[in-house]
């Protein structure tokens, strides 16, 4: 059926009738098939009649928040509420929020609300009777999955993507040369991850991730997230966290996804409520609790039962940013003012809920938390605008945290920030600031005594960004990208400049594991040409260059934490001179080994080059009478053949230039 | 010593050559100009005028009677060495990438570009038929219809020219018959320069797939492989030690305003027979264009994309090297 419709500018246009209506039908009020949008709440006070009409609107004013309540059943026995009531909702979707916000409501203490859907009951009521016992999985043997730490030459592994992501492979870190352990095509679509004890290698596809592992690098696991683009690791390698930006369903929150590893099982799935930095659940050091922040809300939720701890968020209002200690079940948070109330940052134990500490700060324009690796110090990176003033001044708030009530030092910067970093496992931080081109690199300790002293400050540096090696003691100062990969390799013992180098271009430093190797690499991915990475001693002395085809990414392979304990590491420092003696032995054997490799190898390639060139020789000679027929009888085999014809010449040479003014003309 | 600079083109310089004897170095250039100085003090002796568009390629014969230019103008000349007068112009319908004189001086070959729908040729004259010149009529053409030749050289006898193509291959063509003798595909990408060494027995390849290969000249065996990270503009033969220079392959360097006089593009030597790079020479401002061996083995010189031409005497130290074996 078709209508005409005039339009402005009197041109008709025809359309069919279904078309127009379309839009309209799909809004036709459809016939609720009713029970989709009926909870019932369990645990509710059993009243009389004469206290029914305020429980009826204690409910309701409940209720309502989560949509509009249509019908409300309050079945009764005996003159009294049974304890449980139903509610009907306008819509499915509003039933099903009513469940998600108000399931563990605790009206009082005797009452908490169990909310659930009506159809539900169905789902469950069905579950059959007869327990079926789960089929046996066969045993998958993946070997020994901490294969690579029983190197006998102490290697640690590292990952490369090259070739614009078409080719990943694993070496082994030879002083000498990488030793290639495994190389693929196409192993993952976009990059890889580590986990963070080293035992999995994860690969991104467009169905999901794959993890990797053992002598061999087989496939230990696999996880379904259609269109997963960022990854996380517990920090017990017992969980990963996915993130897919697809679109997921009301019902089913499928952006973010918590699955066990040693299973495959999926724990649990989130929605992503809102942007924020990834990763958005941060996980406790221990792996007992993961915590995200949403608008004026922290929620901390629990393992292995991935529910919220004690059953509710914690209403944090205004709350800006969080982090876990990395040592201790301890969050630090900050708030910003809020009318008459100061700005403060709170360091509260879990799972407690104690506040430990709270210190007020004032005129706060932004702050940023950077914890010691061990978690003995929390830095409070202050940026304020003190009154009165125009311009931002930064100041570092040290808290002690393994002191008595956790004092708080400060330390007042007159310039701006550009970077900063803890020692991983001591008590210095090193920050650079200035603008460039005056850019200041300083060293700071925190005493024992309450003192933070600065030990040393170098200026003129080109550098922006600071990279301490793993154990602590040295460190690189980088000029990254855009400084052209300036390089200064710096001792903090004595604080002093070990070496000065250059990686042109360099995008990115990364310190292997054990604090002996740094690598530097030029990566395609910001430079499209002279992609190769550099391996360097902690001292700054170059070791390689290795130029690799649209070069990418490397990533060393963390290790698990040492079985050692701390007297064992003692003892081993005791004698450490012992071990060196065996070393440094064991060193000079491969080297010699490796020169006498070299040498053998040049003279085998000597003598196959010498062998060519007398049979080519051979042929050239028996070839001379062809030549002199060519040139006309001439010999020309050797420069000095035709003496007879050579003349004698007589050449300038220029030797100097002088210019004399002649004076005025 | 210092390194000899000569400044007689204003654009870059796309060939450079030494005569037999190694007393003269011809170099041409984008800027239509093709010079020839004296190698031992960079004396210019003198100018041959008349192309009209840069000058790709140029060769002298073995008797230093003649020369050989080939040019983007669409022409091949020959011209007398000695006073510079053109003594042949032969028309092409496109660009004349690669010109060469064989063994005797008396064939000469060149090859043009693909170009507006002309499909690349390598043509071959005899000098000693005024005919084929005056008509324009080469007594051999051979099409190639896939890749087309970026350079090439005569094999030592004159029977064959070895032709590198845009492709990374590399052909042995007749001069009789014109059919294809041998081939070999061992570079990935085009062939930039192709150098024999001074008894021809063996040929350098460079390539833009970033390495130089030596071949024997007449069973086109592979023999050895240089690597470097940049494409290779151009490679020769040391006629006196087991080296070979390459230019063009360099690492990007921090070109600040501070470096005046020295430029920071190098010439890098390599060993022939170990395959590993021993030394590196600075001083162009730009990539370089195109390297070559004095006839004697004791200089060398070097055409960039600056538009200089520098020739290098080596120090004594240069002969004494040796890697340990």
């Amino acid at each position: 059926e078709f209508v005409e419709i005039p339009l402005q500018n009197d041109k008709q246009v025809q359309t069919s009738v279904s078309d127009l209506l379309d839009d309209i039908l799909r809004e036709k009020p459809q016939e609720a098939d009713g029970i989709d949008s009926v909870v019932v709440v369990d645990n509710v006070p059993q009243v009389g009649p004469e206290r029914l009409e305020k429980l009826k609107n204690v409910i309701h004013k409940i209720f309502s928040k989560f949509g509009k309540i249509t019908t409300e059943f309050y079945p009764e026995a005996d003159g009294m509420t049974k304890g449980y009531i139903f509610l009907e909702y306008a819509a499915p979707t509003q039933a099903l929020e009513a469940v998600k916000n108000a399931d563990g409501y605790k009206l009082d203490k005797q009452h908490t609300f169990r909310v659930n859907l009506f159809t539900d009951f169905d789902k469950y009521m069905n579950i059959s009777d007869e327990w079926e016992t789960p089929e046996k999985q066969p045993f998958k043997d993946f070997g020994n999955m901490r294969h690579w730490i029983e190197d006998s030459d102490c290697r640690d592994q590292y990952s490369v993507i090259y070739e614009a992501g078409e080719r990943t492979a694993i070496f082994s870190n030879d002083a000498k040369e990488p030793i290639t352990v495994e190389e693929r095509a196409r192993w993952t679509e976009t990059y890889v991850r580590w986990s963070p004890k080293g035992t999995y290698l994860a690969t991104f596809h467009q169905r999901g991730i794959a993890l990797w592992g053992g002598e061999k690098f087989k496939q230990i696991q696999r996880f379904s997230h259609q269109g997963v683009s960022l990854i996380d690791f517990s920090p017990c390698e017992r969980y990963v966290v996915t993130f897919s930006p697809l679109m997921d369903t009301k019902e089913d929150p499928q952006a973010i996804i918590i699955w066990d590893i040693l299973t495959g099982q999926k724990k649990r799935g989130f929605h992503c409520e809102s942007s924020a930095h990834w990763p958005i659940f941060k996980w406790s050091h221990d792996g007992k609790f993961f915590a995200r922040m949403t608008q004026d809300t922290l929620s901390i939720y629990e393992t292995p039962s991935m529910g919220l701890l004690d059953k509710k968020s914690l209403k944090i209002s205004g709350i800006k940013d969080f982090s876990w200690s990395p040592g201790d079940n301890i969050i630090a948070f900050w708030v910003p003012e809020d009318k008459d109330i100061p700005a403060r940052v709170t360091l509260m134990q879990m799972p407690s809920r104690q506040e430990i500490r709270v210190r007020n700060l004032f005129n706060v324009v932004d702050c940023k938390l950077h914890w010691q690796r061990n978690g003995d110090y929390l830095c409070v990176k202050v940026d304020r605008t003190p009154k009165g003033t125009q311009g931002v001044v930064t100041n570092f708030e040290i808290f002690r945290m393994r002191e008595k009530q956790v004092p708080v030092d400060v330390v007042e910067m007159k310039e701006s920030i550009i970077a900063f970093a803890w020692e991983p496992n001591g008590s210095k931080f090193a920050v650079l600031h200035g603008e460039s081109p005056r850019i200041n690199a300083s060293f700071y300790h925190v005493k024992n005594n309450g003192k933070i002293e600065l030990i040393k400050m170098f200026d003129k540096q080109q550098a922006n960004s600071i990279f301490w090696s793993p154990q602590g003691q040295f460190m690189v100062l980088a000029g990254l990208r855009s400084m052209n990969g300036a390089l200064a390799f710096v001792d903090t013992s004595d604080c002093t400049m070990m070496y000065i180098a250059e990686h042109y271009m360099a995008s990115d430093v990364e310190w292997d594991p054990t604090g002996r190797y740094v690598v530097t690499s030029v990566s395609w991915w910001s430079h499209k040409v002279d992609n190769a990475y550099w391996l360097w001693t902690f001292q700054g002395r170059l070791l390689q260059k290795n130029n690799k085809d649209r070069f990418c990414q490397l990533l060393w392979r963390p290790r698990p934490p040492t079985l050692l304990s701390v007297d064992q590491i003692k003892m081993i420092k005791k004698d450490l001179k012992k071990y060196s003696k065996i070393f440094e032995q064991k060193d000079r054997l491969s080297q010699s080994k490796a020169s006498k490799e070299l040498v053998d190898k040049r003279r085998a390639m000597m003598e196959d080059y010498r062998r060519y060139r007398e049979t080519a020789l051979q042929i050239y000679q028996e070839q001379k009478s062809v030549r002199l027929e060519l040139r006309g009888g001439v010999d020309t085999d050797e420069l000095d053949s035709n003496v007879d014809d050579w003349e004698e010449e007589t050449i300038e040479f220029f030797i100097n230039e002088e210019i004399i003014p002649i004076g005025d003309l | 010593m210092k390194p000899i600079l000569l400044q007689g083109h204003e654009r870059s310089i796309t060939q450079i050559k030494y005569n037999r004897e190694g007393d003269l170095l011809f170099s041409v250039a984008k800027d239509t100009v093709a010079n020839v100085w004296y190698s031992v003090n960079g004396e210019r002796l003198g100018t041959y005028n008349g192309h009209t568009g840069a000058v790709w390629c140029v060769d002298c014969d073995w008797d230093t009677k003649n020369v050989l230019t080939g040019s983007a103008d669409n022409s091949c000349r020959l011209w007398d060495c000695e006073t510079g007068k053109q003594l042949a112009l032969l028309h092409t319908n496109s660009a004349v990438r690669t010109c060469g004189f064989d063994f005797s001086g008396n064939i000469i070959m060149f090859s043009t570009d693909k170009q507006m729908g002309y499909q690349c040729y390598l043509n071959f004259f005899d000098l000693r038929d005024p005919q084929q010149i005056d008509d324009n009529q080469p007594y051999l053409s051979i099409p190639c219809s896939d890749y087309k030749i970026t350079s090439a050289v005569w094999g030592p006898l004159g029977e064959f020219v070895i032709a590198g193509h845009e492709n990374g291959e590399i052909n042995q063509f007749s001069a009789k018959s014109g059919e294809i003798l041998k081939k070999a595909k061992e570079h990935t990408k085009q062939i930039n320069d192709i150098q024999t060494s001074v008894d021809l027995t063996m040929f350098i390849s460079a390539s833009k797939d970033n390495t130089a290969k030596l071949f024997d000249s007449t069973s086109l065996d592979h023999i050895k492989t240089f690597k470097t990270e940049r494409p290779v503009n151009s490679a020769a033969i040391s006629p006196i030690m087991d080296h070979v220079v390459m230019g063009g392959g360099q690492e990007a360097m921090e070109v600040t305003t501070t470096s005046t006089r020295i430029g920071k593009f190098e010439a890098r030597f390599f060993h022939a027979a170990y395959e590993e790079e021993f030394g590196r020479v600075k001083g162009h401002f730009g990539p370089i264009n195109c390297v070559a061996f004095h006839p004697d083995g004791k200089s060398y010189s070097s055409g960039g994309e600056d538009g200089y031409v520098r020739i290098h005497y080596f120090d004594p130290q240069y002969f004494d090297f040796e890697l340990e074996a």
